[in-house]
Parts: C-alpha cells; structure tokens; sequence
C-alpha cells in the first residue's frame, strides 16, 4: 500500500534518536530495539516535522539530491512506509493530532 | 562507615554506606542478616559520600508515597524512585538487593553523564582497557589472561564523563569471577569490542559502529522516552570521543600485544 502524496507524518515521540556520523540512530525504548537510517533516511527524518507532507518532503529530496521529482516522491513513499512500518514515523490527522 | 542507627520500631534499623562509580548511597534496613550479607557482599565500596541517595529496604511502612519516577520489579522485589527516597521492597536476599541496586544505579548514573556496560575492564600503565560483548565473547577469558591486580572488573564496568575526560570504575556486581571489581577508577583508554579469531587483530572503529557495539550492552531498565535520549546522547558522546576499536583475538596473553600504548 502506497500512502498519498498529500499525507503528513511525524517522528513516532516514543523513540529516542541521535544523528552521529551523519548517520541518525533510533532506539525503540519499549522493546530495546535500535533501527539506523541512512543518508537519504536520515535527510528526511531530519525534516519530518509533523507539517510537512511525503510531497513536499519529495520536493526537499528532489532540491538537495538533483533527482526527478517522481524519483524523489517514488523514494520518499517507499522510506515513509518502511519507517511506518518499522514504527517510527506515524501520520498526522487532518486535525493536526496523531492518527490512531 | 557501616553504623546502627536509630530503632524505628518494628527492629533495629542499620545503615550502611557505600559507592559506586562516586555515586553515594545510603542502605537502611532492619533485617540482620541481609544486613550481614550485604556489609560483605559491598565491603570494598563501603564508604561515605556527599549527598547520599537514601534507600529504605523492606519498610512497608511508608503507606503514603509520591509518585514513582522510576520503577522496577524483578522476581517480586520492587524498586521505586521518587525525588525525596529510594524504596527497595519485597528485598528477601541479597542477590535481589544486587539486581535492584544495579538497576538503580543504572538509573542515577544516566543523570550523571555515565553508564553500566557488559564490558571488563582492564588497568594497564595507568589506563583503563574496557572490553565490551555479550556474554560468551571473551570478557572473562580477557580478564583472566590479565595480570593479577589489574583486573576492574570482569563483568560490568562503569563509565563516566567526569571534567572532560572519561573514567572507568569497578563495580561490585559479579562476573565469572564470582567476586566484586575493584573499587578504583582509570582515564580510559579505549573501548574494545571483543570478536574471538585464531590471530590477534586491532581495528579502529567509527562512532557509529561504536555506538551499534555499545547499544546491546548497556544495562538500562527505563522504557520511558525522555530517559532513553538521555542515554542516547551520553552513549553517543563517548562513542565520538573514546577511541572505538575491534579486538579479534586468539586465548592467550599475545592480544596485548596488537593494543595501542
């Protein structure tokens, strides 16, 4: 399943994370579990901010990685679901809250 | 210094103090014998300290209690931390006492720059070598191919930024060795995770492959979030500023032999 272009996320509160060389590392406390992003995953947990949408955040990747945008949007949704996946990302509701 | 103190009604209440990693704490308890067995178990950390955290054993008397910043069970003895006092509860031996006192400990050092680590340790010309793996990656077989004296521990060190530098201190919880580190402390000179090899090999390693090295092998028993990135950043300082390196070594003494002076 591919989430739309026009949906916002935000970094999951629960976790912990650092970036360190230029690498960012999440841990899941409840279950102890650590998760590594690379240098495109890390671009754009940097910008998760629970504003922006997985277009826009394509757009930020397209900018700094001189790719097409449908290569950056492509990209960003297949990142966005794996981190979703994963639990470390969740989407925002239309009414500004996490969607349970 | 271990004391008597005060009765506080239902039996003579005793006290005693020790530190660990220049974290003071402060035991009361009225059972004679775990106080016997604990005076023993911790006799190398006894000793005073400034500001000590106050631990009331066993005394279910407090009906009234803050709420918890902290929380633990471990086989029905329980751990609760607030601002004001440290219960231990539910505490019928002193290995119960040693599993609560190092999660507390865990706790209270992450306040501290510091933390506890599956790692022996290892003085030499003054430096600690502190080598870190799982259970089963050689930490003893290290400890015992080391000089005898030279030995921190074999089993949990414990490592604090301190003025800008970071130090490792013994800790009396047990390893193979089935007795306590001692109660000293190094500038560490190094952090090495063990990987067992027919040759001896030294590896320089960079702090994310340190931090993914360390991670597995902290002790830290809090779920909560905000606790978890303190951890994180004092894990990832000393990941960028200890010199990180992989140690693939054969059993014998020859693996000191590839380690940096």
């Amino acid at each position: 399943m591919t989430s739309k272009p026009s949906a916002c996320w935000q970094k999951n509160p629960a976790l912990a994370w650092r970036e360190i060389d230029e690498a960012t590392v999440i841990i899941s406390p409840t279950d102890s579990v650590m998760h590594e992003l690379n240098d495109t995953g890390s671009f754009l947990w940097k910008n998760i901010d629970g504003q922006r949408s997985a277009a826009e955040l394509a757009e930020l990747l397209a900018e700094s990685y001189e790719v097409t945008p449908d290569v950056a949007l492509n990209d960003t949704q297949a990142l966005l679901e794996e981190m979703s996946t994963r639990k470390l990302v969740v989407p925002v509701s239309a009414s500004g809250g996490e969607s349970r | 210094m271990n004391a008597p103190d005060a009765n506080s009604g239902g039996g003579r209440q005793q006290q005693f103090e020790l530190s660990i990693g220049c974290v003071p704490f402060r035991l009361q308890m009225t059972d004679p014998q775990l106080y016997d067995a604990a005076s023993v178990r911790y006799a190398a950390f006894t000793g005073a300290g400034a500001q000590p955290i106050h631990i009331a054993l066993n005394n279910f008397s407090i009906e009234e209690r803050e709420p918890a910043e902290f929380a633990y069970e471990f086989e029905g003895a329980v751990l609760r931390d607030s601002s004001s006092q440290t219960n231990f509860d539910g505490v019928g031996n002193e290995y119960a006492l040693d599993s609560l006192l190092r999660v507390l400990l865990s706790w209270k050092l992450a306040g501290r720059s510091g933390f506890l680590l599956h790692a022996a340790t290892v003085i030499r010309h003054g430096k600690a070598y502190v080598f870190t793996g799982r259970s089963g990656a050689g930490k003893s077989t290290i400890a015992s191919l080391s000089p005898e004296g030279s030995v921190l521990t074999d089993e949990i060190s414990l490592l604090r930024r301190e003025n800008g530098e970071w130090r490792a201190y013994g800790t009396p919880f047990w390893g193979e060795f089935r007795a306590a580190g001692s109660n000293t402390s190094a500038p560490v000179k190094g952090i090495f995770r063990l990987v067992q090899a027919s040759e001896n090999r030294v590896a320089l390693l960079r702090p994310v492959e340190m931090l993914r090295a360390l991670l597995p092998n902290v002790l830290f028993f809090s779920a909560e979030s905000e606790a978890n990135r303190r951890l994180l950043g004092i894990l990832a300082q000393a990941a960028e500023e200890i010199s990180s390196y992989e140690l693939a070594f054969r059993k014998d003494q020859t693996f000191w032999e590839v380690l940096p002076e």
